[in-house]
């Protein structure tokens, strides 16, 4: 059984729909109109322990419901979950215990008092040794550097500060699962690489991570694995390589030709119709845009060297950013993923 | 299954986790002094014109249903403190963290919600009996004697003062619940002062109101909160009587607090929690 096991997880939230003004206030007492927005929709997901899953979709696709949904916040309208053998929703405190949450853009510090409050609550919270709490602050204190936040009220934290204390928060007990909304937004490169840091340690003393993320370097740094959703529905669910090599099959060649004549456009298209031929920013700089898969690059080289000489070369690969930028403007549909 | 109910039994949330959640409300209450004054002060300002307007009735030795002037100060004292204790505004609080999602967090800990909320209470509650009894030390010392406790009844009424704590708890958590269903924090939290002002004797003597008013009174939990104390104190229950209103007390402090886990069930799959 996979630790954490969801199998047709339906979420609808109903949202009362008002005409605007008070008269449609007055109006919606009277008649009390609906709108049922479905935020997840038969999800089906499988994660065994250990596992770094990338968790990832536009937004409102319904990546932060499903992370409520597993901590036990949101009742499923139809489905199961069970992680650890637990129904979070039936058993939220002991889910509680086993789990630990970051909600990017919510602190669970206690806002007007200094973080080593907040860290002292959630010590007696998680019931934690003084012995189990030093070390664990120490271990987090490595990499969050949490001296200097300590005495601060939380309240007049930076963002990056905040997400650091936030962090420790959330992994103070321990946790043999973690689920991180949004861990890196707003924050600079350097407290990102900190906490993928962070995160990368975690998957190696063999924690659970879920990863809901924008921000692709997360995904590409920590996971193996990336689950890609949209409306509430799981489009993709595999290893990262699958969606490169099913998605990021495209590359552009950049060649630099030694003879800038026009013609050599038409020519090089002639010679590989499998692929696409522009011409570049300078006088004799082309772009061939192939697929990987059908067209290997050694041929389109011999292809263009058979036909001229060529001074430079270089090969872009699409990352995984450009798939997802291209799910999430509805470009690229990945309904008939593997 | 049986795995699990046993797995849930083993991690019952410590004592010392809701010790800490009275700690640290109790530390954010004198972080934030003058709020609480604040909040406090608008209760004393009706004790003081309470005092004054009785004062003036019953001067020279009138008697108004049944109150001489120092058994009226010892009420409006009894109200003061009953008012006071459990008063500033969780139902305003936990409203604001219902909305703003914020309630959202407060689920990922692995503590009772209900319990949770009442260990807060109870901190605030330990600074606010202590600035309630400076407070009150005050004005017997500036509005002369008040009747001390009725012969006999000193034990009655400290027992009354025990479910205080719960039955007010439970009426400012109901208020908090109800943001669940109405996004207007600010207008349910006026709405349970001035119903509590009212139906527990605060404002004024429940024997003093129209016949209906009191008979309303009679079915609401909230004359446990103010009239039952002050009967007690001042002989007005004595014997069967006052043992009546001690069980009726204890019954609303355990139907109210079990009444809201009820509605906590439901409330709980009302949750929306927007962004994202």
């Amino acid at each position: 059984m996979a630790q954490i096991e969801v199998r047709g997880l339906t979420k609808v939230f109903r949202r009362p729909e008002k005409d605007p003004g008070l008269v449609g206030a007055l109006k919606h007492l009277v008649t009390r109109r609906f709108r049922d927005t479905v935020a997840v929709r038969g999800l089906d997901l499988d994660i065994e322990a250990g596992e770094a899953v990338a968790y990832v979709g536009p937004n409102g696709a319904g990546k932060s419901t499903t992370v409520k949904l597993l901590c036990g916040i949101l009742v499923p309208t139809s489905g199961q979950v069970r992680v650890g053998g637990l129904v979070p929703h039936r058993d939220r405190v002991a889910n509680a215990r086993q789990i630990g949450v970051l909600f990017g853009q919510r602190s669970q510090l206690w806002w007007d008092l200094p973080v080593r409050e907040s860290l002292g609550l959630l010590r007696d919270i998680y019931d934690l040794s003084p012995q189990d709490y030093r070390d664990q602050l120490e271990r987090l204190d490595q990499v969050l550097e949490l001296g200097d936040l300590l005495p601060v009220v939380a309240r007049k934290l930076s963002l990056g500060q905040r997400m650091r204390a936030d962090l420790a928060a959330a992994l103070l007990h321990r946790p043999r699962i973690v689920y991180l909304d949004e861990p890196t937004i707003g924050l600079d490169i350097a407290v990102k690489d900190r906490v993928r840091q962070l995160l990368r340690g975690l998957r190696a003393d063999g924690t659970t991570l879920i990863l809901t993320t924008h921000d692709l370097g997360d995904i590409e740094d920590v996971c193996q694995r990336i689950v890609i959703i949209d409306g509430g529905r799981a489009l993709y669910d595999g290893p990262l390589q699958g969606v490169k090599d099913t998605f990021a099959r495209e590359r552009r060649m950049h060649v630099q030709l030694a003879d800038s004549g026009p013609e050599h456009a038409g020519v090089l298209a002639q010679l590989l119709p499998e692929a696409t031929v522009l011409a570049g920013e300078q006088p004799g700089e082309f772009v061939i845009q192939f697929d990987r898969f059908t067209l290997p690059a050694g041929r389109v080289i011999a292809a263009v060297t058979r036909h001229t000489e060529v001074v430079d070369l270089r090969i872009d690969e699409p990352g995984i950013e450009d798939v997802i930028r291209r799910v999430y403007s509805g470009e690229l549909s990945l309904a008939d993923a593997p | 299954m049986t795995g699990t109910t046993v797995a849930a039994a083993a991690v019952r949330p410590p004592l010392r986790a809701y010790r800490a959640y009275a700690r640290i409300s109790a530390r954010t209450v004198l972080t934030y002094r003058l709020n609480f004054a604040l909040g406090l002060f608008g209760l004393l300002f009706q004790l003081l014109a309470l005092l004054s307007i009785w004062g003036v009735l019953l001067r020279a030795g009138n008697t108004v249903g049944g109150f001489s002037w120092p058994q009226m100060k010892a009420y409006l004292l009894i109200a003061y403190g009953t008012n006071a204790i459990a008063s500033s505004f969780g139902d305003m609080r936990m409203g604001f963290r219902i909305r703003e999602g914020l309630v959202a967090i407060d689920l990922t800990k692995p503590v009772d919600f209900q319990r949770a909320r009442f260990a807060e209470t109870s901190g605030v509650a330990v600074v606010e009996l202590a600035t309630t009894a400076g407070i009150c030390a005050l004005v017997v010392g500036l509005a002369g004697p008040v009747s001390g406790p009725a012969p006999g009844q000193t034990g009655l009424f400290l027992l009354s003062l025990l479910p205080l704590l719960p039955l007010k708890f439970c009426t400012v958590y109901l208020a908090g619940l109800a943001c669940f269903w109405t996004q207007n924090t600010f207008g349910v939290s006026l709405t349970r002062v001035a119903v509590t002002n009212l139906f527990s004797g605060a404002l004024v003597p429940l024997a003093l109101l129209p016949g209906w008013l009191q008979a309303t009174a009679g079915v609401l939990p909230f004359a446990s909160i103010t009239a039952t104390p002050a009967a007690l104190y001042l002989g007005t229950a004595t014997g069967t009587e006052a043992l009546r209103l001690l069980a009726v007390q204890l019954a609303w402090a355990v139907g109210l607090w079990f009444g809201c886990r009820l509605i906590w069930r439901v409330a709980v799959r009302k949750l929306t929690v927007h962004g994202g």
